[in-house]
């Protein structure tokens, strides 16, 4: 049992190991992860980035039991991964929300899916959505909150159960840069409070290093861990902290990892690409 | 459903009205071609026993036949969700058996079925349950799938999921559908008095056509309209008081489906 031992520790909440996942296509068998290791340590906020493609959605799939590895094993509090995960809360980009229930009502279904009743959970709803903002808007249907608003909603319905684990996969994906300013300064506060293990699935370097304690940076498909960074900068971070000398070192770390595989390509580095 | 809504239109048929009024005066169009609005409503109002007899015969077998295919299209429709062998076996043919027209089947059907309420209720019923089976499939499919991930992280099981989050889900789908198949059941009764019947709106209107009474006729295929059109809002006025979250947000981007 040394994953128990690990939790007692602070360590190694989830466990990632040697994890292949192929999917089939009328184009042959796709490689999106290749044999990927890595731990999230308990009460950590973990960031995962790369380009698009790079199986960090799958990532968060298989962390969730939602799917099952090609090989390789996932444990989540000690425990291998092998059905869906119910100690946990997931926000995706899409906010997903059912149109025909309230804003409060969307959260609680969460506890009425777990068969509890929501009435008792009614308090803790509402004292959820004023921390997001959202007080005077919990009878208010999805079509009537805006973006930003309704993705609020869905952290909420992750959070309403106290799950010691959050997982986001590119959560402020669809939202305009200020809302996603606000929304990153919302996430730290609201993860700050819980405690919580967090893991955070990003193409955003400065999301990632102004909210992380350590980021791993994947590489193009097949996903392969590339590079695990420790992120140094003080918490509580205020928006400033982008100006920050150490702030701009740990983007362009991740940044140069990025070139590195040409997920991203300089303008002074095209012309000398293109001499054979 | 406004007034907004309903005011246009109606002014669109008075106008109409008006112009065949004079335009028969004008022309002197014998009344067994074409009579004109104020001859078919006369006729209305002087036939209305006969008339009203007939509609409650049509409108019974429409409405059987609706039922019957609601009752059977929705279930049908939840099993080849549910199923991938029935969507596989099933769905192609269903969808390959819309080329089959359904009129063509109807005289066989009277054949079979016998004289009766029962063969025009069957053809109403053939007509019209592939739209709902279409619509409730497409409904029942329309959930993402990153909030079946939802659901299933949140430890509910198929009954729950289906309950809370699919059907209500497949709602606006659904009755699209039944709206489709409404109007499509009378086309079927209809269909099934013309081949066979002693009674019904269709049998009244050859009937009327057969004595060159066109002013009857007219007052048929109006009540028959009437009839279609009250069906169509009654489907219509249960979806707005069922659905309200998307009605209002339908609202927006199409002025009503009336």
């Amino acid at each position: 049992m040394p994953a128990i031992l690990g939790m007692l520790s602070g360590e190694k909440f989830v466990e990632v190991s040697d994890v292949v996942r192929v999917f089939p296509t009328p184009e042959g068998p796709v490689r999106a992860l290749d044999g990927v290791s890595f731990d999230v340590r308990e009460g950590e906020f973990l960031s995962i980035v790369g380009p698009s493609g790079c199986g960090k959605s799958t990532l968060a799939m298989l962390i969730a039991g939602l799917m099952r590895p090609t090989s390789g094993v996932l444990a989540v509090a000690g425990r291998t991964v092998d059905r869906p995960q119910t100690s946990l809360g997931i926000v995706f980009q899409n906010p997903v929300l059912l149109a025909w229930r309230s804003a409060l009502d969307n959260v609680l279904l969460q506890v009425e899916m777990r068969g509890q009743d929501p009435r008792r959970h009614r308090e803790r709803a509402l004292e959820l959505l004023n921390s997001v903002g959202l007080e005077g808007f919990e009878r208010r249907l999805p079509h009537e909150l805006s973006g930003g608003m309704k993705q609020r909603v869905a952290i909420c319905r992750a959070l309403i159960h106290d799950p010691p684990l959050l997982l986001m996969d590119e959560p402020f994906g669809a939202l305009d840069a200020l809302t996603r300013d606000q929304m990153t300064l919302d996430i730290q506060s609201i993860c700050a409070r819980g405690g919580k293990t967090v893991l955070f699935i990003t193409h955003s370097i400065t999301e990632a290093v102004f909210l992380s304690d350590r980021i791993i940076v994947m590489t193009p498909r097949p996903g392969r861990v590339d590079t695990i960074l420790d992120v140094k900068l003080p918490r509580p971070r205020r928006l400033a902290v982008r100006d920050d000398l150490q702030f701009a070192a740990h983007a362009r770390e991740i940044r140069d990892r990025f070139m590195a595989h040409g997920v991203l390509r300089d303008i002074d580095a095209t012309p000398r690409e293109r001499v054979p | 459903m406004s007034q907004g809504t309903w005011g246009p239109p109606a002014l669109t048929l008075v106008a109409v009205a008006v112009l065949w009024e004079l335009a028969v005066d004008l022309f002197r169009i014998p009344e067994y071609l074409l009579p004109p609005p104020s001859g078919i409503a006369a006729a209305m109002g002087a036939d209305w026993r006969y008339l009203l007899l007939h509609t409650w015969v049509t409108t019974k077998e429409v409405l059987l036949g609706f039922a019957l295919a609601v009752a059977v299209g929705i279930p049908t429709a939840m099993a080849i969700v549910y199923s991938k062998h029935l969507e596989r076996a099933l769905y192609p043919l269903l969808v390959a058996s819309q080329s089959v027209p359904k009129i063509a089947i109807a005289p066989l059907l009277i054949f079979w079925a016998g004289i009766g309420t029962l063969p025009k209720v069957l053809v109403a019923f053939l007509i019209s349950f592939f739209p709902i089976i279409i619509d409730t499939v497409a409904g029942l499919r329309s959930v993402e799938p990153e909030m079946l991930h939802l659901a299933r992280s949140m430890g509910a099981g198929e009954v729950k999921i289906f309950l809370k989050i699919r059907f209500p889900t497949a709602l606006p789908n659904l009755f699209a559908g039944l709206k489709v198949a409404v109007t499509l059941a009378v086309v079927g009764a209809i269909v099934g008095e013309f081949i066979q019947a002693d009674q019904g709106l269709g049998y009244a209107l050859l009937q009327a056509n057969a004595v060159l009474n066109t002013k009857l006729g007219f007052a048929a295929i109006i009540v028959l309209a009437a009839v279609g059109i009250a069906l169509f809002v009654i489907v219509d006025v249960i979806e707005r008081r069922l659905i309200p979250w998307h009605a209002s947000r339908r609202s927006d981007l199409a002025a009503g489906t009336l």
